[in-house]
């Protein structure tokens, strides 16, 4: 209060024009004292973030542990399952005519870096090579969101409430048969997923679910003495095991994706709580000064 | 080889959710607790038509009342 005060009878003595100084001044100070308040204001705000994100990260760490385990479950067995077609040979057919169907695993949740945008390019990136040569099955919103904006014609079923848990079977075969009573006749099935590489990496991925013709015409067929009536349940079978596990290998990286990005989130928010706690303390120092400048002068004007 | 359940409309993945069900359900309390949860599916889907999306609907209904159909129409 007193620098306001002192002030303009330091700078009356000094100089001539009193009116804009005088008007300028408390302008310039508030100006001085709202910025250390806005400072203020951002570091509250930029604490809650952090707090929460480094919530954020501890939940998808333990749930990364769970999604881990089911991953490496369902991984061994959709291998299992894959077996019968390696060991028959199984080759997806070239028929002219018939289009592919792409089933893309992502989820409804986001937050989690870019592994939902990497499986829609890696889905684009087919689609450009081959267009109108696919037809599209998304489980979760988030691809749905990116790939209907660019490929509205091709989506055939999306599917939505996968992600908050660990994917069931259940989940799987309620997908698989939905796929299977799709009225088009399609070639083949592939299935794109995230596989997990490491918890820092992952990649966009297809595992095939063979049509029934695919599957008799597979040169080692004979050797499993399967008959013919329950090729289409072995077809129905296998396709809800390969979903199940892309769904569980594409979540576990999605937990982890998800780890790591609260973690980079949560980083972030300490190097700037640092710079701000520092420019803060900056201009509080600042303000004072000035204000002791005042007085002084202040002083020593209405001493001489 | 002809399925009853085959016949009655009901698809391979059904039928193990089914059988696969009233195993869960013959579970002792603690376990099958456990295992139910591991047989919940609560997914939403819709229909794609020339770049528009359908309704979306509750899959495990729309997938009994298909079978339904599938049961009449044969």
């Amino acid at each position: 209060m007193l620098s306001r005060a002192a002030r303009p009878a330091f700078k009356a003595g000094s100089a001539l024009t009193i009116r804009p100084v005088t008007a300028a001044t408390p302008a310039l100070q508030s100006a001085n004292y709202a910025t250390l308040r806005e400072i203020e204001g951002r570091l509250k705000s930029i604490r809650n973030i952090e707090k929460i994100t480094k919530t954020m990260k501890i939940v998808a760490s333990t749930k990364l542990t769970r999604a881990q385990r089911a991953m490496n479950t369902s991984r061994s067995y959709g291998q299992t399952s894959n077996t019968v077609f390696e060991e028959a040979e199984t080759k997806p057919l070239e028929s002219e005519g018939k289009k592919t169907l792409l089933v893309v695993c992502s989820s409804d949740k986001g937050l989690c870096g870019g592994i939902h945008s990497g499986m829609t390019r890696y889905v684009r990136r087919l689609m450009t090579e081959h267009p109108s040569d696919y037809q599209l099955v998304i489980v979760g919103e988030k691809c749905k969101a990116q790939l209907s904006r660019s490929n509205p014609k091709d989506l055939a079923l999306t599917f939505a409430g996968i992600g908050k848990d660990v994917p069931t079977f259940a989940d799987a075969q309620a997908i698989a048969d939905q796929i299977s009573l799709l009225p088009e006749d399609y070639a083949s099935i592939k299935i794109i997923y995230n596989k997990f590489l490491n918890a820092q990496s992952y990649e966009a991925v297809t595992v095939e679910a063979f049509s029934e013709e695919a599957i008799a015409a597979s040169p080692n067929f004979a050797a499993f003495e399967i008959e013919d009536e329950v090729l289409a349940n072995l077809r129905e079978y296998a396709l809800a095991n390969s979903l199940y596990w892309a769904l569980a290998e594409g979540h576990a990286c999605e937990q982890s994706a998800r780890r790591n990005a609260m973690d980079n989130a949560s980083k972030n928010a300490g190097d700037m709580i640092t710079r701000f706690q520092i420019l803060f303390n900056r201009t509080r120092q600042a303000v004072i000064t000035n204000e002791l400048v005042d007085i002084i002068t202040g002083a020593s004007a209405s001493e001489g | 080889m002809a399925f009853a359940w085959k016949a009655a409309g009901i698809t391979y993945n059904r039928y193990l959710a089914v059988a696969a069900r009233v195993v869960r359900r013959s579970l002792k309390d603690d376990k099958r607790l456990a295992a139910e949860r591991r047989g919940e599916m609560d997914l939403r889907f819709a229909k794609w038509e020339n770049g528009k999306q359908g309704e979306s609907k509750n899959l495990a209904e729309a997938n009994e009342a298909s079978m339904q159909q599938a049961a009449s129409g044969q």
